[in-house]
């Protein structure tokens, strides 16, 4: 019993169940730090959209459904080559009279669509749009395939439908306000609008000069040291 | 005949045949599964049993221990060696069949000779009630205590036995050979546990 | 058999009363007895289903409030109608035997589920006398008839023919057999205590002095242990692994629909109110108010056994009860959310290294202080 190598046994012994013990313990301890995470999320707002009845409003860039005029397109075809994958298909033909491209139909397939918006950000006529409608669900994939009377409707918003209240999304929401159920629709979101940045930007261009060339000059002072 | 003596007369007979039958069905069927699961009828009727002799502590112990315990055990052991595997076919099985049912049917008329000529004094003691879990544990700590101890060192031996058989590692040379021993634990083997290796001969 | 309806001590009887009105119909008591016998039975069966009405509702609600979200909300107000959608879709939908599957078993299986769990009802007391069965044995009919639900799970498990159902038979299997040992010590460090396997005296020896004297200041580790045990055993989260949706589908469940799986579904939330009962019976003073009502009742100048008192009292224990319950199903949920599914290799672990040593530490200790104070540890 009181050999070294036994005393030595039973004081491992007893630091293995001090060290599980403390394991147990710290355990115990992160358990009820989760707990109270969960339970104190119990007491915030529901974030729910309630989706068909309240729908978010798309940002200002937003790239959904595109839209084209017919009437503007001159079939140039530029939409087809910047497109990834050639996706906008332009039959037209040569009307030998007149020596002029005469465009007979024009459509794109959004069930093959990325929206990337290559083709509203180079056709030279304005005549392709990117719409903020992202409602495109059909029950046949080929009836994704728009043609020019389908890109030609005017695409359905939001905030002018009746049957919908439109909710702000949450950057555009104003300071400290996190649920965009109860709002007062005049507030201004938070952070300058961009008629502010402008005023903004004009102000510093007016000012900028003096700073750009001390800031240039601090500069130098520090590459000089 | 008053409600509750005809009661208990119905309850003894739909018990009694319960046990018959799954006991009965526990030999003859085939399905091994099934014969499993019979057994635990079985014992779920003998507890039952116990229940209309006023034992209650005795049917509770006997639902734990053999339903829960015995009786899922030995469905696990089944289920784990699930290969559906065809038994070799086993020579005069019908001669077998009928010594057995011989050996069976002596040991039960026995028991019939046994249960007519023995004078049971009827009624027996007075029932004890919900004193029966107090009587127990009385008897088990005085005039039963060795036995009941003997019992717990048998269960602790056949559970170092199981944890021997179970973990090799712990046995790293044969105790008869003295060779190392082949470690294939479960865990570590490849070969896949459940599945069917009937084709495989 | 002690049966409900003796609401009080001494003022009403309503199984006496029962009897009477109905021997003044021309019926011999006998008669009467039986006609009597069901009705507490339905009466505990139906409060059993609308406890996991309840329940089902409180889990979705506060699920999605521990998420953020709404949850149900057209069905009914709140969505309280929620449970009865889903029990009604359950019903009406079509009942799948798989082609390959065994047809008896299959059928059997969640009925061995789901039969031992509601049995298991007959020993929960909610007042001095408000229970079906007062029997000796109590909590270890418990104990017992929840040793019978694995070998439902192994059946259906086995008769679904089908991989993940066999496995997850085979886990539900193991982890009920392994956190039935455990759960059995917690109860019997509670049960030396009391002196008493019955429910009644269990909570009647903790009512001495309001909350302090309830059992979880005296048994705080049997508590935990039994808390760890009763959600392994209602396989609930962090336990959930004979239906861990990501590894086995949903285990035993899988080749299940309709009403054989509302069964299941059923039995885990009768388990789980079942157990929320038992740990309020076991370590919150069951029925008891957090201060004597005989104090309360001496304080206003009243008799305690006056007929309106009793009544008062009565169903202040079923309010009682209810709220302690519904406060452990809530922290069950909490827990639902907060923690991670353990693996099946940790679960053993917790459950024969870590909760079937300190059980046995608990009991010994127990008995101990049984020996050393017999006034504060039941004598």
């Amino acid at each position: 019993m009181n050999s070294p190598i036994a005393g030595n046994q039973m004081s491992r012994f007893f630091q293995q169940v001090a060290e599980y013990t403390r394991n147990a313990i710290s355990a115990g301890k992160y358990l009820i730090q989760g707990l109270a995470v969960t339970f104190d999320h119990m007491g915030r707002r529901p974030i729910t959209v309630q989706y068909p009845y309240e729908k978010l409003i798309p940002s200002e860039r937003y790239r959904g459904r595109i839209h084209y005029e017919f009437d503007k397109c001159i079939a140039c075809e530029v939409c087809v080559r910047v497109c990834p994958i050639n996706l906008p298909v332009v039959d037209w033909v040569m009307n030998k009279e007149t020596k002029k491209k005469e465009l007979r139909n024009y459509s794109i397939d959004f069930g093959v669509c990325i929206f990337c918006g290559n083709c509203v950000e180079y056709c030279p006529t304005n005549c392709l749009s990117m719409t903020e409608e992202y409602e495109l669900a059909s029950f046949d994939r080929h009836s994704l395939n728009f043609d020019n009377v389908a890109l030609g409707r005017l695409p359905t918003s939001v905030t002018t439908d009746k049957s919908v209240q439109p909710l702000r999304e949450f950057s555009y929401l104003p300071k400290t306000i996190m649920d965009p159920h109860e709002m007062d629709p005049t507030n201004s979101r938070a952070g300058k609008l961009p008629e502010e940045v402008m005023d903004w930007m004009k102000q510093e261009s007016e000012s900028a000069p003096k700073d750009l060339v001390e800031s240039i000059n601090n500069q130098d002072k520090k590459t000089e040291k | 005949m008053t409600i509750s003596s005809s009661t208990e007369q119905i309850c003894f007979i739909l018990l009694g045949l319960t046990v018959i039958v799954g006991a009965l069905g526990v030999v003859l069927i085939n399905n091994i599964v099934y014969s499993a699961f019979l057994l635990g009828g079985v014992f779920m009727g003998v507890a039952g049993l116990y229940l209309l002799l006023n034992a209650s502590f005795v049917a509770a112990a006997q639902v734990l221990v053999y339903v829960g315990a015995v009786n899922v055990l030995i469905l696990f052991a089944i289920m784990l060696v699930n290969k559906r595997e065809e038994l070799k076919p086993i020579k005069a099985l019908q001669i077998r069949k009928i010594l057995s049912a011989g050996v069976c049917g002596g040991l039960l008329i026995l028991l019939f000779r046994v249960d007519l000529t023995t004078k049971w004094s009827t009624p027996g003691p007075a029932a004890i009630g919900e004193k029966a879990t107090e009587r127990i544990g009385e008897h088990l700590f005085s005039d039963y205590l060795l036995p009941f101890e003997l019992a717990s060192v048998l269960l602790l031996m056949a559970m170092i036995g199981a944890i021997v058989l179970a973990r090799r590692d712990v046995l790293t040379s044969d105790v008869v050979t003295g060779d190392v021993v082949n470690q294939n634990l479960i865990e570590k083997s490849n070969e896949p546990i459940l599945i069917d290796q009937s084709n495989k001969q | 058999m002690t049966v409900l309806g003796t609401l009080v001590s001494t003022g009403l009887d309503l199984e006496l009363s029962f009897n009477n009105i109905l021997q003044g119909f021309g019926f011999s008591p006998e008669v009467a007895h039986i006609l009597w016998l069901p009705l507490p039975m339905l009466l505990v069966l139906s409060a059993a289903l609308i406890g996991v009405l309840v329940t089902v509702w409180l889990e979705r609600k506060i699920s999605a409030a521990a998420q953020q979200r709404i949850g149900p909300e057209y069905a009914g107000a709140l969505g309280i109608l929620q449970p009865m959608a889903d029990g009604l879709k359950l019903l009406v939908k079509e009942d799948i035997i798989p082609a390959k599957a065994d047809s008896l078993l299959f059928t059997l299986g969640p009925v061995l589920v789901l039969v031992p769990v509601i049995l298991s009802w007959l020993i929960v007391p909610f007042g001095q006398n408000l229970l079906i069965s007062n029997i000796g044995i109590g909590i270890f009919l418990w104990i017992a008839l929840s040793s019978i639900q694995p070998i439902g799970l192994l059946m259906s498990g086995y008769a679904s023919n089908n991989k993940y159902s066999l496995l997850g038979g085979l886990r539900a299997a193991a982890q009920s057999i392994s956190y039935e040992i455990p759960l059995a010590l917690a109860v019997l460090a509670v049960v030396m205590m009391s002196n008493s396997l019955s429910t009644v005296d269990i909570v009647n020896q903790q009512n001495g002095l309001g909350f302090l004297s309830w059992n979880i200041w005296r048994q705080p580790v049997g508590f935990v242990i039994f808390w760890i045990c009763a959600l392994a055993e209602c396989e609930r989260l962090p336990f959930d692994l004979p239906e861990a949706e990501e590894e086995l589908v949903a285990g035993y469940q899988t080749e299940y629909a309709g009403m054989k799986f509302a069964l299941f579904y059923l039995g885990s939330y009768i388990n789980l109110v079942l157990s929320a009962l038992l740990v309020s019976v076991l370590y919150l003073g069951g029925w008891g108010f957090p201060i004597p009502i005989e104090w309360v009742a001496r304080i206003f100048g009243q008799n305690i056994d006056a007929p309106l008192v009793q009544i008062f009292t009565g169903s202040l224990g079923i309010v009682m009860t209810i709220l302690k319950t519904y406060l452990l199903v809530f922290l069950a949920i909490l827990l639902r959310w907060t923690t991670p599914r353990v693996r099946i290799d940790q679960l053993l672990d917790l459950g024969w290294k870590f909760l079937l040593p300190i059980g046995l530490v608990n009991l010994l200790f127990t008995a101990g202080l049984k020996l050393a104070f017999p006034i504060a540890f039941g004598g």
